[in-house]
């Protein structure tokens, strides 16, 4: 617990992390406002009945960029190097001298992140689907029974995301190219998604299935993929990646 | 007591260290010397378990170091630069590490103050100079006040006055029976502080024994380290 403590204090001590809450929240909250803007645009036109089932939804799958950046810079803070004037030195040395087991720091440092990868989803879906809820008003979706699930599938996805991102950083040992890679993938171009337009596998790849978890209506979807079996999927991807980042953590010199 | 037992590193072809042994023992500060690149860091590295050994042993007291129940209680070590992220403040790294050994709060405040940092606390490391980086390194190290402190080039970006002062604190922690063990490639600045001398070249333990007997024959520290490192006479 003490070990958790202690990598629960480093991720609110570190300003990286603050960004990263940043874009987390103000990312799917300003494209919920544009896109439910131009929805109720739509509707006050009559050119659509109602809002889309995923409003809401589909922006927080894009602001899980923001539990990336949390999963990407909670490890590869640990391996940013000081400047040779300064003597050259890494966290990771002191991290490692304070708690000596390699499995203890890096399973105190997941837990830390997946927490935090959980509450900035929270905090992300209230903000999200409060500007959905203000903009769009009586014409935004009604709540109904399918979306305590899919809520707590946003949260789930945040989190898993987080823990892929930071086991990733584990193997790399640098933030940079998992940073760019990861996050281009959810924003820019999806390169998971393209290859779903190869290979119906590629709806397997851990993003691709965990948005199962609560996107409804996927554009041009090439396999049908139930919610729970796209957790499951994404369960699995996070489970052999933290068992490959554990082997190799414990093993290389630090 | 710290024992060093036949260690051996390779890295690839590399052979970084060939069957380093010694001791460091309570009461004494014990310095570890030899040009860069003599394995004085590995040496650190393995007995702190940042880097695993080929073969060979290190042990503090009878165990291992990542064996330890209350290792910052235990040991204190200070390794390159300030071992703390640069976006930091020295304050915040210092809680951290003090959570991790359930360290009240006040201790930081005490460490800051003996290391002389209380005023640079709530800046960012990455504004520290190099030689407030070490005594913020320095500042972990004590966080737990330890039994033993493991030291890799302590005076390394230290004026003279900061030099003075961790020399005097080096002393009083073995005068009150604790283990130092501190590793340099800086002579003059060692002769003064230590107890016990080990100098390693090319990975492997040229001379092991009291300052004067290292000494001995050499007439300085100086002398009898080019002497022992380069193989011929100064």
């Amino acid at each position: 617990m003490k070990a958790l403590a202690a990598e629960a204090s480093k991720l609110a001590s570190s300003p990286a992390v603050w960004i990263a809450a940043a874009a987390g929240v103000l990312v799917p909250g300003v494209i919920a406002a544009i896109t439910a803007s131009s929805a109720l645009g739509a509707i006050t036109r009559g050119t659509e009945a109602n809002a889309a089932i995923d409003t809401g939804y589909q922006e927080l799958a894009f602001g899980v960029a923001g539990a990336i950046i949390l999963g990407v810079v909670g490890v590869s803070g640990e391996y940013v190097t000081e400047s040779a004037e300064s003597g050259g030195g890494r966290q990771i040395t002191t991290s490692l001298t304070v708690v000596p087991s390699r499995l203890r720091f890096l399973l105190a440092k997941m837990s830390a992140i997946a927490v935090s990868g959980a509450l900035l989803a929270i905090t992300a879906t209230v903000t999200t689907m409060g500007v959905v809820r203000v903009v769009l008003g009586e014409h935004a979706p009604a709540w109904g029974a399918d979306d305590v699930p899919r809520l707590a599938g946003v949260v789930c996805y945040w989190a898993y995301t987080a823990l892929l991102a930071s086991a990733i950083t584990v193997l790399t040992r640098h933030g940079v190219v998992p940073l760019a890679v990861l996050i281009a993938n959810t924003s820019v171009v999806s390169v998971t998604y393209l290859l779903t337009k190869i290979t119906p596998l590629a709806n397997y790849l851990p993003d691709m299935a965990g948005v199962r978890m609560f996107i409804r209506q996927l554009a041009d979807s090439t396999a049908e993929i139930s919610p729970l079996t796209g957790c499951l999927v994404m369960t699995i991807w996070v489970t052999v990646l933290l068992v490959i980042a554990v082997i190799s953590f414990t093993r290389r010199d630090a | 007591m710290i024992t060093i037992d036949n260690l051996v590193k390779r890295r690839g072809s590399a052979k970084i260290l060939s069957g380093v042994s010694f001791r460091a023992r309570p009461g004494r500060v014990t310095g570890l010397l030899g040009p860069n690149g003599a394995g004085k860091s590995s040496t650190l590295r393995i007995l702190l378990g940042l880097d695993r050994a080929t073969s060979g042993t290190a042990l503090i007291g009878s165990v291992p170091f990542v064996k330890l129940r209350d290792p910052l209680a235990t040991v204190g070590a200070m390794l390159d630069g300030s071992g703390a992220h640069r976006a930091r403040t020295g304050r915040a790294h210092l809680r951290w590490v003090a959570r991790s050994a359930g360290l009240p709060r006040a201790r930081v405040d005490e460490v800051l103050e003996i290391v002389g940092l209380t005023n640079a606390a709530s800046k960012r490391v990455g504004g520290y100079s190099l030689g407030m980086g070490r005594r913020l390194g320095l500042a972990t190290a004590l966080l737990g006040d330890p039994e033993i402190l493991v030291l890799d080039e302590p005076v390394n970006g230290l004026d003279p006055d900061g030099i003075r002062w961790i020399r005097t604190l080096l002393r009083e922690r073995a005068a009150s029976g604790r283990t130092v063990l501190l590793s340099s490639h800086l002579m003059g600045e060692l002769a003064a502080t230590v107890d016990d001398v080990v100098v390693v070249n090319e990975g492997k333990v040229v001379a092991d024994g009291t300052l004067d007997e290292v000494t001995g024959p050499y007439g300085t520290l100086e002398d009898a380290f080019f002497a022992l490192t380069t193989g011929g006479a100064p």
